[in-house]
């Protein structure tokens, strides 16, 4: 159990008020119609399950209802910190968009 | 056919009949209000006339902090989220309030859905209320100030739920009311729980404290 902060709510909640939305920042294919069975698998099955930091989505299920954006250690929970998806979406670019 | 009749979710329990003047041999106080009215409103939080034209309509300034809620002549908006608003109003003002807010909203983006059949609210007061919420919900009921609405967790469902006066409101769907409570009754056993009779008290029919 821990605990994160909603960025819409603006208040640290227990982790029990949030659902998972796994892997943020997937990119969607461009020409799905253009692909083969497998790229198009991997796009929709394959993820990254690292150990150690991971980018993801959480839902504030039981607050705001809304989607956020949260960089996770699998390995220890420690969390680097939340975001909107916007805000989110910048700093994971700034990392250079892995890890 | 007969005339259709409005039924509260927790017409079961027989509340209104268990009713007693609120005094010192329970811990905790509870019942419900039935039968106020409930309106979902949406729209961009950060658009000037959308919060513009759906304050004056209302009479109340929306509130757009997190978290928060506004009160006046009987109406009281929640913060659900950025772009959502509840409205809870007594059940005589809700068509007039649906009316003016649907055309106060007509040319800006944004949604009024009478949700008033979805929803009722519970009242929790008593000197052992807080120690009820605290068992009952993830939320530490303790830190939450005045003025403040949070959508946390009771039992296995959701509860939207603020302060007001020396009690706690708690706005629950009709699809949970049933367990929700049940819950808050197996959670107040150790402390001992009555029935508070609101038309006697300081809770007038509108919900809003006398």
């Amino acid at each position: 159990m821990f605990v994160l902060f909603c960025p819409h709510c603006g208040e640290k909640r227990e982790e029990e008020e949030f659902g998972y939305g796994g892997e943020a920042f997937i990119p969607r294919p461009a020409t799905p119609e253009a692909l083969d069975d497998e790229a198009w698998g991997d796009y929709l099955f394959m993820r990254k399950n690292p150990k150690g930091w991971h980018w993801e989505m959480w839902s504030h299920n039981t607050g705001c209802r809304k989607f956020f954006v949260v960089k996770r250690n699998t390995a220890t929970n420690a969390i680097a910190g939340s975001w909107t998806l916007a805000e989110g979406r910048k700093a994971y670019d700034a990392e250079g968009g892995s890890t | 056919m007969s005339e259709p009749t409005m039924r509260s979710p927790l017409h079961s329990f027989g509340l209104e009949e268990q009713a007693k003047p609120i005094d010192g041999s329970c811990g905790v106080w509870a019942n419900e209000i039935p039968h106020l009215g409930y309106i979902s409103l949406r729209g961009n939080g950060t658009d000037p006339a959308f919060v513009t034209a759906a304050s004056t309509s209302l009479g109340v300034s929306l509130p757009l902090r997190p978290c928060t809620f506004a009160s006046s002549n009987g109406i009281t908006i929640l913060w659900l989220s950025p772009d959502e608003w509840m409205i809870v109003c007594p059940r005589a003002q809700l068509s007039a309030l649906l009316g003016s807010l649907r055309h106060a909203l007509t040319d800006v983006r944004s949604q009024v859905v009478d949700n008033s059949g979805g929803y009722t609210q519970v009242i929790i007061e008593g000197p052992n209320a807080l120690d009820v919420l605290q068992h009952v919900s993830v939320y530490d009921f303790a830190g939450l100030e005045p003025g403040r609405v949070v959508g946390t967790t009771f039992g296995k469902s959701s509860v939207y739920a603020f302060r007001q006066g020396e009690g706690y409101r708690v706005v629950i769907r009709r699809s949970f009311a049933d367990y929700i409570w049940r819950y808050l009754v197996r959670a107040a056993v150790p402390y001992g729980l009555g029935i508070a009779d609101l038309a006697g008290s300081r809770v007038t029919e509108e919900g809003v404290p006398a």
